[in-house]
Parts: structure tokens; C-alpha cells; sequence
């Protein structure tokens, strides 16, 4: 048995050459084993990532472990940082969207909405309700291709690997359909302050509802496939709880806040473009695990589904823009919009001098505050499970770090 | 029954299994773009082979990413001559901003999806190189709109 290389006191760390440091060592520096266990093995210190498969980006993870126990986790980001917010201040109000693309880079239509949202409201311009519908069914389509990327994922942190296939298979079409409508397959740059760019396609609509009818039968599959599956049930229930309180005191949004039983929806509760118009129910979960976590975001897909419907079904006539300026110039002001995005509530924050480019614009993120979630969740569960609940939280790094 | 799921879903992989391949067979297959998918940005040519870039200078300004470099000299005439439309394509993120912004039509998105190229400087492609006029477009342009001052919006389009 080796001796431990630091002996942990109530007030601080005392190294073996007898050297006492007090106080806890600062946060992000450490890389020293903080205990030792009861038979005085030293704690391992394992690096997860950033270029690790199931981290679901460039998360970088320092998860010390007992054995196969995770016993403190510290959540370092910032491996994708591109400065996202510093390089709006140099971007017209038209243009902000192409960087919200490269913001949550799997549900795109969002960011933009969000942007398109914010200009609007400064600028006090009504969209047209055509170009509301169009916007709404093209994110409700994104949130639906965003989800299936989530589900794959999780049946591959859970040991799944088919059901990212069948995933993939689902989402292609999805993306077919968007390519179709905005040109392109992944950074749409479709919604733009005062509506959208461009008319909804001849003949999407019979696309897009056989689509539906298609992914309906698809959508049970997929969950009698993986959340019928026992071995997957026993995995991830009970794993992972958060409850109400934490949720509340962390920030969360979106289905991992739903997850724990708080119905906040920004679609219901701050509606925006065409959601008071449609009918659709909030999915709550009970506990707030891994499982509630999937079944919310399982059923989010069929309300998703179940708006498509109803968009494509009363699709206004009319112009598909609003009367814009060619150059934006927003009165000077401050400004926040959120939208409900595939993984909580994005929102942007502008700051207006009157010029054309804004002077602060600061882009809330659902998933940084999920990811501090984890230091507070991780410990305590198996290092396997550390993993799964990763998946569970379903967390974008191209908006963590921005 | 524990286990009656693990079956429900050797049953459902059985089932996909006879579904058939979706995969296209890339390069013996090729996909059809849609008519509005966004690649390289392209000189829109006529018949002639004529462009209609007045080098206005929009599109180097619509630019986020600062990728179109045109330069142009002025003759004694006033007209303006373009040495060189020069477009960055490796850094080109496709988002048709200077294709949207372009006021004469002069650009377009292309629909060649096969950009690989073998060397990094085959990625800066100058579009139009040592064109003597570039007025033509602006003379027609200015011909056919009717007087009465311009359009100053971008417009709402109506559906159908």
C-alpha cells in the first residue's frame, strides 16, 4: 500500500514533507488527490475529456474517484470559445444570426428567432403572421431534429448503439426538409428581424405531414425500442435526481426543469411568434432522474409532432417579411427576448447605442447553467453513470462556451 | 414480464432490417440539391458570357466574415474597372448574405457541392480577374427601373 502523498486536516491539506497548506485548495487549479479512502488509497484523479466521445462536445471533466465512485467533479469549459458575444458588437442586426448558427449548432432556428425577437421588440416592427407561422414550424421541425440527436446520443451513453442509427435515419429527412426550405442543411440563417428570408417552398407541406405520419410510427418504435428496454430502464431510473429546489437554485430551463416537476415553458408561459395560437401540453416529470428526463423529451417530440400538424394545417397567407430597413438601426435601449429552445430557454440580452451593430449583446445559454449542474449531481454515482447522465442533460458545448 | 421489452425491441430491429437501405451510394449515386441550397458563391454569367457586377462594393460589405476582396481602378472616363473580385472560399460559411445583398444580381449561390480542392491556395478563387467595364448592368439597371425614386425596403413578398 503506497502512503498517501497528502493528509486532508479540517482546515486544510498537510503534504508528506509536512508542509500545511490551509484552506481548500483554490477551484479549477487543483489536480491533487483531495482523500484518501478508508484503506488509504489515494483517490484517482481522471481527465474526462475534452476529447472524449461522450462529452457530447469539448467538456473537459475532473472527476475524482474512489474506486468506481465518482467523489467530486469540476466542470472546465471553454474549449470552444470563439467570442461569439464579442464578435456581434461588429455584426449588423441582420447578420447576428449567422453567429447564433454557430451558437447551439444542433438546434439553430432558435438562435435566431431569439436575435430576430429582440431586433423586433427594440425596433417595435409586427411580423407578419405568415412569417410568425413560417418560424414556428421551422423551429418546432429544428426541435424535433435537435431531440433525435439527443435520443441517439443516449442510447449510445446508455450501451445502445442501434438506436443512433435509427436516430440519424429520422433526422435526415428532417434536415432534407429544412435544406429544402432554407438552403442549407445545418446553419439555416433563415429567421431575420421582421420574418424570415424566403417563402415556404411549393409542395413542402405534403412533405412535411408525410413526414409526420411516417415519424409518428418511427417516434413509438424508437421508445418501445429503447425506453421499453429494461436493461436501459434499470440504468437510468432513479439515477440522477434533481430535485425541485436544485433545479430552481441551479437556473435550469427547458426539459431538464420539467424533468423535476416545474412546469415553466417560455413557449406557454412567454409566448412568442404563433404558440398562443397552437394547442400543445407541457410534459412534467415527477422526480426529476434520467428517466423523467427522457420520457419529457420523448413526449416533447409527440407535442412537437402534434404543432406541425397544426402549422402546416393553418398556415396564414400574406407576406412572409415584415417591411424592414435594408440597414437596421435600432433606437438605443436594452433588450431581452428569450425563446424556448431544444434544450431551455435561450435568450438575448442587446444593448443598443443607435448604431448599427450592437454595443453588448449577451447570449444566454440553457446549457452553461446545466453544466455547473453537474458538480453538484455527479458525485456520489458510479463513474459508468457519470456517462449517462452527461446524455441525460443533453448540453451543447458550441453554447457553453460561445 | 422482465425481458419483454429486450424481445418487443429484437422485434422492432427485425422489422427495420427489412425496411431497405436509405443511404445513397456516394459517388456511384448523387443526391439532387434543392433549388435553393446554398455552396460556393458564383459570378451569375449571361449567355455571353457577360456579369453584371458594377463593383458596387455591397457585397465585400454585406460580408460578416470578410471574405470578398474587390479592388478596382477608376479611369480618366469615370468608369470603374475591376482588377480583381477575389473570394476566400475556405473560410466562405455559406450564409448567401452577399448574394441577398447584391443589388445588380451579379452573385449567386452555386449548387456544386464538390469543393474539395488538393492545395489551400486553390480555396482563393477570383471570381472576375481584369474585367475592362464594369457599368454595363448599372446603364441597363438604371434603363429599366421607372422614375420615381428607389425601393428603399427590402419588401414583403406575397405568397403565390
Amino acid at each position: 500500500m503506497t502512503e498517501p502523498h497528502f493528509t486532508v486536516t479540517e482546515s486544510g491539506l498537510m503534504t508528506p514533507e509536512g508542509m500545511y497548506i490551509p484552506g481548500e485548495p483554490p477551484k479549477g487549479i487543483r489536480r491533487i488527490p483531495k482523500g484518501v479512502d478508508r484503506l488509504g488509497t489515494e483517490h484517482l484523479i481522471v481527465n474526462m475529456g475534452p476529447q472524449h466521445p461522450s462529452t457530447h462536445g469539448v467538456l473537459h471533466l475532473i472527476v475524482e474517484l474512489d474506486g468506481e465512485e465518482v467523489v467530486t467533479v469540476e466542470v472546465s469549459i471553454g474549449f470552444l470559445h470563439r467570442g461569439i458575444e464579442k464578435l456581434a458588437e461588429s455584426r449588423r442586426f441582420d447578420h447576428l444570426g449567422t453567429l447564433m448558427d454557430r451558437g447551439d449548432y444542433v438546434s439553430v432556428i432558435h438562435g435566431e428567432q431569439a436575435v430576430a425577437l429582440a431586433v423586433e421588440k427594440l425596433m417595435e416592427i409586427e411580423v407578419p403572421a405568415k412569417a410568425a407561422w413560417i418560424r414556428t414550424l421551422t423551429a418546432e421541425l429544428t426541435r424535433l431534429a435537435s431531440h433525435l440527436v439527443w435520443f441517439g446520443t443516449f442510447g449510445l451513453d446508455t450501451g445502445a448503439m442501434g438506436q443512433f442509427l435509427y436516430a440519424m435515419r429520422d433526422r435526415e429527412v428532417l434536415l432534407d426538409i429544412l435544406e429544402e426550405i432554407s438552403g442549407q442543411r445545418m446553419m439555416f440563417n433563415y429567421v431575420r428581424p421582421g420574418g424570415v428570408v424566403a417563402d415556404l417552398p411549393t409542395g413542402i407541406e405534403s412533405r412535411i405531414l408525410s413526414f409526420c405520419d411516417t415519424f409518428e410510427v418511427y417516434l413509438e418504435e424508437h421508445d418501445a425500442l429503447l425506453g421499453g428496454n429494461e436493461i436501459f430502464q434499470a440504468r437510468v431510473k432513479g439515477i440522477g435526481v434533481v430535485s425541485k429546489e436544485t433545479a430552481l437554485a441551479f437556473g435550469l430551463t427547458g426539459a431538464n426543469l420539467r424533468a423535476s416537476g416545474l412546469g415553466f415553458d417560455v413557449r406557454r408561459d412567454r409566448p412568442y411568434d404563433a404558440y398562443p395560437e397552437l394547442e400543445f401540453d407541457i410534459p412534467i416529470g415527477t422526480i426529476g432522474d434520467s428517466w423523467d428526463r427522457y420520457t419529457v423529451r420523448m413526449e416533447e417530440m409527440r407535442q412537437s409532432l402534434r404543432m406541425i400538424r397544426q402549422l402546416v394545417g393553418g398556415m396564414p397567407g400574406g407576406p412572409f417579411t415584415a417591411k424592414v430597413p435594408k440597414v437596421l438601426r435600432p433606437p438605443a435601449g436594452e433588450v431581452y427576448a428569450s425563446v424556448e429552445s431544444s434544450r431551455g430557454e435561450t435568450g438575448i440580452h442587446l444593448f443598443t447605442d443607435g448604431g448599427t451593430t450592437p454595443y453588448r449583446m449577451h447570449y444566454r445559454a440553457a446549457s452553461l447553467f446545466t453544466c455547473q449542474l453537474f458538480e453538484e449531481i455527479l458525485p456520489g454515482h458510479l463513474f459508468a453513470d457519470a456517462c449517462m447522465l452527461l446524455g441525460s442533460f443533453d448540453i451543447m458545448l458550441g453554447e457553453v462556451d460561445r | 414480464m422482465w425481458g419483454k421489452g429486450i424481445l418487443n425491441g429484437m422485434r422492432i430491429t427485425m422489422r427495420n432490417m427489412l425496411r431497405g437501405p436509405i443511404t445513397v451510394r456516394y459517388p456511384y449515386e448523387r443526391v439532387t440539391l434543392p433549388e435553393r441550397a446554398r455552396w460556393a458563391v458564383e459570378v451569375v454569367r449571361d449567355e455571353s458570357g457577360a456579369h453584371k457586377c458594377t463593383a458596387c462594393m455591397t457585397c465585400v460589405r454585406a460580408c460578416p466574415d470578410h471574405i470578398l476582396d474587390l479592388q478596382f481602378t477608376t479611369a480618366e472616363d469615370k468608369s470603374k474597372h475591376i482588377d480583381y473580385l477575389r473570394y476566400e472560399m475556405g473560410a466562405c460559411m455559406m450564409c448567401g448574405l452577399c448574394v441577398e445583398a447584391c443589388p445588380f444580381d451579379a452573385l449567386k449561390m452555386g449548387q456544386d457541392y464538390e469543393l474539395a480542392k488538393l492545395t489551400r491556395d486553390e480555396l482563393t478563387v477570383d471570381l472576375l480577374v481584369d474585367v475592362a467595364a464594369a457599368a454595363p448592368a448599372r446603364a441597363k439597371k438604371a434603363s429599366e427601373v421607372p422614375a420615381g425614386g428607389t425601393d428603399d425596403s427590402r419588401g414583403g413578398g406575397t405568397d403565390g
